[in-house]
């Protein structure tokens, strides 16, 4: 054997068989040569070997990371069919924008589309006007979908390209555009454009389709169809270019960019639909900032969310033909679905199959109830009391809203919610209700109360008790010192768990400022600072270690719990929003799992200013129970985070009511006067239940308020002068009923007496309200009182409650469609969808 | 350490697949996988960032593909894909600039004392240097070898070379590169000249 033989080598390495490798050291044995040339193999193997694992790596983004996971999970539900695995050729890699070039390239005719109709134009003209600058050239604009023209408000310098055609125009909020380059001008530059922006609906998803087709040959041409939206407000933006018909189309294109202009970097969603390899050379440019500001590509850390490879999003189908959808998904997809501003959603894709994966995490199914370990508490309706035995109802406010999200996931996910699940209170208070605000220099709350019959027993009396927070102007709220503690227990080892927590973390985490201090606590088996108190501005830093959570290992709270409460508490901000924010799935399962314990830990921090908001993530073994006693006890909220969009809800839309607390220990007292009441019964609130002299008692601890919160109650009163029995009690044997109630000749229905502390004070302070009914019919009230009348309907008929009356789905329905207001947010139309999902999984 | 004693990475069996199990599987190559296959795709891509989207899209397909094909031999497909995602890449792209040895030997891992890592970084720089001068396939048979700590078999299997090809390139690396080391002959056709 020479020492040239490859043998050598493979042995060396130890690629010889066993059998091999025997009978080459026989030779081996015979050949001192040999040997020599085996160990200087072996020699260089090392030095190559230390040489190239000294080499750095570079692990995944942990949003590629996390994309991953979550098409692993989703994968299995449809992968396993088999055939639509072959995806993979859509996905195309978008390199971040390089250089500036490509504008000044770009754009003879920029089409804005406004999805989002009229509204827009306004912010339209202003991009179009950044981009002819840009440009030097013109800039048409082509407004709504809807007609899908030219918008005379900007009348182009020149017509059109023929070639332009706004061909296909599904809905109102969606733009489809079809550009056809065979027709277009040779040498003519052309940017297409599809954008658009509504102001007033922040919710609002824009979508635009482009499909592109034909063969550009000119150099001189240069393709930068894009997105564009102008509206600042817009939450999402999808878009989605169709290049599978767009032959040699780039070849000579400079560089695609896609332009857009959103509040959120997160939101951000592109879909390059189409197969890219035979088109190679061109540059794709990402430009989060449209016209504006450049971004280098070392810059693209802040986008690395981006998700390049496609969003779906769901939808699903109602009786009605009606769509809807909640929050986005994101997995590797090849098509893109849709959209709405007010609501009424329409896709651009076909509808997804019923089987597909719904929006909102599956909760765990429940074969015999084997595998879910949800926990919750049960309640029993509160049942009418009889105003001559107690007049007096008395309750802590809450202004929790998890229970509505958390049905939202099993409605959403086609399954019927445990009745326990369903806190009225809590599904009223989800929504923003536009109640006055208290007067400066008073107190920080203002009563408001309203009544009408009420729509499922039109005898009774709906009386509609609520408070309004005063606002804090986000940008002059006191300093935080917060400490998020993380749950990074193996159980939330889901996308639905960690991913999200990091990611609302991050969205709160931006809000902050410079005064903000921020630290990260993890446990999982032990506890561990994986943040110190840092303050806010170095978002680098805090971004940094936020990424760097990983799950493992199991739960053990109450370790976590002390450790973050001893941060808190070094870096105490008097008159501050010193604050724990619990991330969880309350999954504790390690050491001292005693609720007992936990509550005394948190009540003796809330005693010192510390407040506590617990947020619960996922499902399966969610213990809703033990997370909203333990926020109770900690002067705290409680929020139930089943989606991105709920995050932004809780950290960015009403981010100063969740970490800004106003008033503390808001207690609730109503008298009814019995001249004019004869029973009534509060509607939700079960838990909350106080004695009547715990109502003047400050030890007694009760709900706290934050900044811009409202709160909503609904006593339904049974009124004097109608045949009313208290069901199911018999006469009393010692007493005569009353001949006539001994009553102040009052015209007033009741009083609503408020007692609440100042943050940081011990002592309550008082307020109250006298309210005279004026005898309302149910259609004479406030939108607001309709829309919220008509979410605890749903809650009874939901919890099948004894008291619902004539409530049923089609009712609520009725009510909350005409009731919608401004629809601030998105959430009373999302209602409408909630409400067809519970009638379909009811039945 | 002993070239022959290197841990071949053991290949995460899959049996009895529940999504569960599927998702860990995926989870388990990401964590075991991830790093090494961007630092391979880099190769190919000269940059980091394409060389994480074809490691992103790697484990894309994994998820949608049948996994009760792969999942006895994952590493090789892992590879083998990643490869031809990279390369897609490189046609896409413009040319792409070569990643500079320099470059590659200031990249490389700290160590304690800054005279070690001098030292180090030399010697790390003369191999990778070395390296630069072997042909394209010789190159990368040695980073799936002792980078990636494929078999012969595996290399194969990714490059779609036979094995016997593999142990041959491998063979004439290793002896051009130990050579170079020991300002031995220079095999370099055009360096011949210069010396």
């Amino acid at each position: 054997m020479n020492p040239d033989d490859p043998k050598l080598t493979a042995y060396a390495l130890g690629e010889l068989s066993e059998e091999e490798a025997i009978e080459f050291e026989r030779i081996l044995a015979q050949d001192k040569g040999l040997r020599e040339a085996v160990d200087e193999i072996r020699e260089t193997a090392d030095t190559v070997l230390t040489a190239l694992g000294g080499e750095v790596a570079s692990a995944l983004t942990s949003e590629q990371e996390e994309q991953i996971i979550t098409t692993a999970i989703e994968g299995e539900a449809g992968a396993n069919a088999g055939a639509n695995a072959e995806a993979e050729a859509k996905i195309v890699r978008v390199p971040f924008y390089r250089n500036a070039t490509y504008l000044s390239m770009a754009a003879a005719a920029v089409m804005l589309l406004s999805i989002l109709g009229a509204l827009t134009v306004f912010n339209d003209i202003r991009k179009a006007d950044e981009i002819a600058r840009n440009n030097k050239k013109s800039v048409y604009i082509v407004d709504t979908p809807t007609n899908a023209g030219v918008d005379l408000t900007k009348p182009p310098p020149s017509p059109l390209p023929e070639a332009v055609e706004v061909a296909r125009v599904e809905s109102q909020v969606e733009a489809v555009v079809d550009f056809d380059f065979d027709s277009a001008s040779p040498g003519e530059a052309v940017t297409v454009t599809a954008g658009g922006g509504n102001a007033s609906v922040p919710e609002a998803v824009a979508v635009a389709k482009i499909s592109l087709a034909g063969d550009i040959s000119s150099d001189e041409t240069a393709i930068s169809p894009g997105f564009d939206i102008g509206g600042t407000e817009i939450d999402e933006l999808r878009g989605s270019y169709d290049l599978d018909d767009a032959e040699g189309l780039i070849n000579g294109a400079e560089n695609i960019a896609i332009l857009a202009n959103t509040v959120n970097d997160e939101s951000l969603g592109v879909v390059l639909d189409g197969n890219l390899s035979s088109v190679p050379e061109q540059e794709i440019v990402i430009d989060l900032d449209g016209g504006g500001r450049r971004r280098s590509e070392k810059d693209s850390g802040s986008l690395s969310s981006i998700k390049l490879d496609s969003y779906r999003k769901q939808a699903r189908n109602s009786d009605e033909g009606r769509y809807s959808f909640g929050e986005i998904q994101e997995f590797a997809s090849d098509s893109l679905n849709v959209v709405t501003n007010s609501g009424v959603v329409t896709t651009a894709f076909p509808i997804l199959p019923p089987e597909s994966p719904p929006p909102y995490p599956m909760p765990t199914p429940v074969p015999g109830g084997e595998f879910n370990t949800e926990v919750y508490d049960s309640i029993v309706d509160n049942p009418f009391l009889m105003v001559e035995r107690i007049p007096l109802s008395t309750f802590s406010i809450d202004v929790d809203t998890a229970a509505y999200a958390n049905i939202r996931r099993f409605l959403t996910a086609n399954q019927r919610p445990p009745k326990d699940a369903v806190r009225i209170e809590e599904l009223v208070n989800y929504f923003p209700y536009e109640y006055a605000l208290p007067e400066e220099n008073e107190h920080p709350l203002k009563i408001n109360v309203e009544a009408a019959s009420a729509p499922w027993q039109a005898e009774h009396r709906l009386v509609r008790v609520a408070l309004k927070g005063k606002e804090i102007d986000w940008e002059e709220r006191a300093a935080s010192n917060v400490v998020f503690l993380l749950d990074v227990s193996g159980s939330m080892n889901s996308p639905n768990k960690l991913p999200l927590v990091k990611r609302s973390m991050e969205l709160l985490t931006r809000k902050f400022g410079q005064r903000d201090r921020v630290a990260i606590v993890t446990y999982a088996g032990q506890s561990q600072v994986a943040l110190p108190s840092t303050t806010a501005d170095n978002t680098e830093t805090v971004l940094h270690a936020i990424r760097n959570l990983n799950s493992g290992g199991s739960t053990h709270a109450s370790a976590g719990i002390e450790d973050a409460y001893k941060i808190a508490e070094k870096h105490f901000i008097k008159g501050g929003n010193n604050r724990v924010i619990l991330c969880t799935d309350g999954d504790f399962n390690v050491g001292v799992t005693n609720r007992g314990k936990l509550v005394d830990i948190i009540e003796a921090k809330a005693k010192k200013g510390i407040f506590l908001t617990i947020l619960g993530f996922g499902m399966g073994n969610y213990k809703d129970s033990t997370l909203e006693e333990l926020s109770n006890k900690g002067n705290g909220n409680y929020g139930y985070i089943d989606s991105l969009r709920e995050a932004r809800k809780v950290f960015v839309e009403q981010v100063a009511g969740t970490m800004m607390t106003i008033a503390k220990d808001v207690k609730i007292q109503v008298e009814f006067n019995p001249a004019k009441v004869q029973a009534y019964r509060l509607i939700g609130y079960e838990n909350r239940h106080l004695e009547a002299q715990d109502f003047n008692d400050d030890k007694k601890d009760a709900g706290e308020i934050g900044a811009g919160h409202t709160v909503t109650a609904f006593y339904e009163v049974v009124p004097t002068g109608i045949e009313w029995e208290a069901p199911g009690i018999d006469p009393l044997k010692y007493q005569k009923p009353a001949v006539k109630p001994r009553v102040t000749g009052s015209e007033e229905m009741l009083t609503v007496k408020l007692r609440y502390k100042q943050p940081e004070a011990d002592t309550s302070s008082y307020l109250d309200l006298a309210f005279v009914d004026s005898g309302k019919g149910f259609e004479e009230a406030t939108e607001d009182f309709r829309f919220a009348a008509g979410v605890a309907a749903f809650g009874m008929v939901l919890r099948d409650s004894p008291f619902k009356g004539t409530s049923a789905f089609a009712m609520v329905r009725s009510i909350a469609e005409n009731a919608q207001g401004k629809n601030r947010g998105g959430y009373r139309s999302e209602f409408l969808y909630l409400i067809d999902q519970a009638e379909m999984v009811t039945q | 350490m002993n070239a022959r004693q290197l841990d071949k990475p053991e290949n995460t069996r899959m049996s009895d697949e529940t999504p569960d199990d599927r998702q860990q599987w995926i989870r388990a190559l990401l964590e075991r996988h991830g790093s090494s296959l961007t630092r391979y795709a880099r190769t190919f891509t000269g940059d980091w960032e394409s060389a994480r989207d074809a490691v992103q899209e790697t484990f894309l397909r994994l998820c949608r593909e049948d996994t009760s094909k792969i999942s006895d031999h994952p590493t090789p497909w892992l590879y083998r894909v990643c490869r031809s995602r990279a390369l897609d890449y490189l046609r896409k792209e413009e040319p792409m600039t070569p990643v500079e040895n320099s470059q590659l030997a200031l990249e490389a891992a700290p160590e304690s004392s800054p005279s070690a890592r001098l030292e180090k970084s030399e010697a790390v720089g003369s191999v990778l240097e070395i390296m630069e001068a072997l042909p394209a396939n010789q190159k990368e048979v040695v980073r799936l070898k002792f980078q990636s700590e494929l078999s012969y078999k595996e290399i194969a299997e990714v490059t779609g070379l036979t094995v016997s090809n593999v142990g041959y390139l491998l063979h004439v690396a290793l002896k051009f590169i130990r050579k170079q080391i020991r300002g031995e002959g220079e095999l370099l056709p055009e360096s011949q000249g210069e010396t």
